[in-house]
């Protein structure tokens, strides 16, 4: 029998600073057979950490494609936790179980019009997909991106913006840029309004549970159906496996059934957003 | 009871404690506590529901997982000691059957779980399956088919012991104490063969429907969130991980949880999802009616009352259903 709770360890091999309190940081399994038989979903996590310090979700944020030469991680200092994380320097080790939950169901994107929406960090598990559309893995008629933060230091993956331009629509609208931004200011909001969105557009969202109850009335007026409107969830989670009960909603387990679901999965459940 | 059956009923005991750990019902501090037995002539043989649940036994409140040392985790393999669990109810089986299905995967449980013998005993059988007032399922015939024992000894009406064997290990053991004349019966999965109970099913709906039901206001005003009920219950198996910190030697420990406690739903940043007491004990109920009953087919309630029992405000779970019950999907009262 396989030991479901028995981390494995992974290895550091590329750290760049994403924003002020993140780091992108690219990890190898220390064992090369566990690196290749490694295989993800955009949208799954792993539950990364150190022995004595806990562990806790992490959404991934490469390529999928890439899984078995290594994968990335951007981990916000938050917590006691992610900021030992976030002094990881190469060659270190940490602890490693995953990936858990569903994922995104890319499938469901071919041939539909893609809007991504992302607020702050949870921008995160938005950039495989991205990637993905950009080297056709998945075909979608057209990639729209809308990416909403708090101002300039808060962003992440500012150096791919060039490249994703290239062939979607990029718009970046910031809550409190300074006085140099010259770009779009407000809520994510603003751009769903202004944005020109088909009503049979499928919309990934990942955010904060706030921006999630504003974006939802404006995806709705667009006329998006409530099925077509995929959101992440984020929950304390310990075990992954839908054992532990930390991360219940109604009846559903964000690390297990989720943490993707769709809106209509999840408006009537009380507390879920 | 007659005392040729306590007699027979203690030899028994005592030549499974030549060879296992024996817990059992007995009368400590005058409540009946599932412990070790130390004398035969100490266990209890009323059939009744012991104050403590079983579970330590099945999982207990701290389980080390696995140890780091020199970056090298390396997973904890206890010896497990061999244990009898003698005189578990009817219920408590019923419990059992929830936890073998929910860590069926789980490798700690599975390799504690092998080296323990189960042993039931009913004092009136059947009838004190029926005295005990289920309400989260349907009464059912049949429920020795669906519940996992080595040993099952049914005290009848007229006083004589009945014993069934429930697995290979149950029928040898039966056969090494003298026992030849037992029954057999073949487990035949915990979900019986026609399916999820519908009075289970019905309830589950119920229950998930009813956040706005105004006996989830008035239960925030009661209930202490002490987490007693959780503790007492044979069915919450909620746990945490605990990682202990040490110079040269890290590991990582299963620890039980409790739902009821401020950090079981916090972030890092400070949020919790379960920031009233409303939620707090909504959820527990959720996971009984709804969560267990949706993904095992089983229910999450095994009906025995030991939430009522240790309830420091009187709160009670028999007639909470049973006002959920009377819901008829115009769930704003």
């Amino acid at each position: 029998m396989n030991n479901i709770y028995l981390p494995k360890v992974i290895k550091v091999i590329a750290i760049s600073r994403e924003s002020i309190d993140t780091n992108l940081i690219r990890f190898k399994f220390a064992s090369a057979t566990d690196q290749k038989s490694f295989k993800f979903l955009p949208g799954q996590f792993m539950q990364v950490g150190f022995a004595g310090w806990g562990e806790c979700p992490i959404s991934i944020c490469s390529t999928p494609t890439r899984s078995c030469e290594y994968f990335e991680l951007a981990i916000r200092d938050v917590g006691q936790l992610t900021h030992k994380l976030n002094e990881l320097e190469v060659g270190d080790e940490v602890l490693a179980r995953g990936p858990f939950g569903n994922g995104f169901d890319v499938d469901n994107f071919a041939n539909k019009n893609l809007l991504i929406i992302g607020g702050g960090c949870g921008f995160v598990p938005l950039r495989p997909i991205i990637e993905d559309f950009l080297s056709g893995k998945i075909i979608s008629r057209k990639l729209q991106i809308f990416y909403g933060c708090l101002n300039e230091d808060t962003l992440l993956f500012k150096n791919e913006y060039e490249k994703w331009r290239k062939h979607a629509e990029l718009g970046i609208i910031l809550d409190k840029p300074t006085a140099k931004w010259r770009g779009e200011k407000g809520m994510i909001t603003e751009l769903i309004k202004k944005g020109e969105i088909t009503p049979d557009t499928v919309v990934v969202m990942v955010g904060p549970p706030i921006m999630y109850k504003f974006a939802i009335k404006e995806l709705q007026k667009k006329g998006i159906k409530d099925a077509n409107i995929w959101l992440s969830l984020e929950r304390k989670m310990n075990c992954g496996l839908g054992v532990c009960q930390h991360c219940a909603i109604g009846p559903f387990y964000v690390c297990k059934d989720g943490p993707v679901f769709t809106y209509s999965q999840l408006k009537g459940i009380s507390g879920a957003l | 009871m007659k005392q040729n059956a306590i007699n027979k009923l203690r030899q028994f005991a005592a030549a499974l404690m030549e060879e296992y750990f024996v817990y059992a019902p007995i009368m400590h501090d005058e409540k009946l506590t599932v412990m070790e037995a130390e004398n035969c002539k100490d266990i209890d043989w009323s059939g009744q529901i012991t104050h403590n649940p079983w579970k330590e036994m099945f999982t207990p409140h701290t389980e080390r997982l696995f140890d780091l040392e020199n970056g090298k985790v390396t997973a904890t393999k206890g010896v497990q000691p061999l244990v009898a669990c003698l005189g578990m109810n009817i219920l408590d089986l019923k419990a059992l059957a929830l936890y073998d299905t929910v860590f069926a995967n789980d490798i700690y449980y599975q390799n504690r779980r092998n080296h323990i013998a189960i042993i039931g005993f009913s004092s009136d059988w059947p009838n004190d399956y029926k005295k005990f007032k289920v309400f989260s399922h349907n009464f059912e015939q049949d429920i020795l088919k669906h519940v996992r024992f080595d040993i099952f000894i049914a005290k009848l009406k007229s006083g004589l012991l009945k014993f069934y064997s429930g697995s290979q290990k149950g029928s040898e053991l039966l056969e090494k104490y003298g026992i030849n004349k037992f029954d057999h019966i073949e487990f035949e999965g915990a979900v019986p063969e026609k399916g999820a109970d519908k009075r289970m099913i019905s309830l589950t709906d119920k229950v998930e429907k009813s956040f706005d039901h105004s006996l989830w206001n008035t239960l925030n005003d009661i209930c202490l969130a002490c987490g007693k009920c959780t503790i007492a219950c044979p069915t919450c198996f909620c746990f945490n991980f605990v990682d202990r910190v040490d110079p040269e030697n890290s590991r990582r420990d299963r620890v039980q949880g409790n739902c009821f406690y401020n950090d079981f739903s916090k972030v890092a940043g400070g949020h919790k999802e379960l920031d009233t007491v409303k939620k707090k004990i909504y959820f527990w109920y959720v996971h009984k009616f709804v969560r267990i009953p949706k993904e095992y087919k089983l229910p999450g309630c095994v009906s025995c009352g030991r939430c009522v029992k240790v309830c420091p405000v009187g709160i009670d779970i028999f007639k909470n259903i049973a006002k959920l019950e009377k819901i008829k999907f115009d769930v704003k009262k």
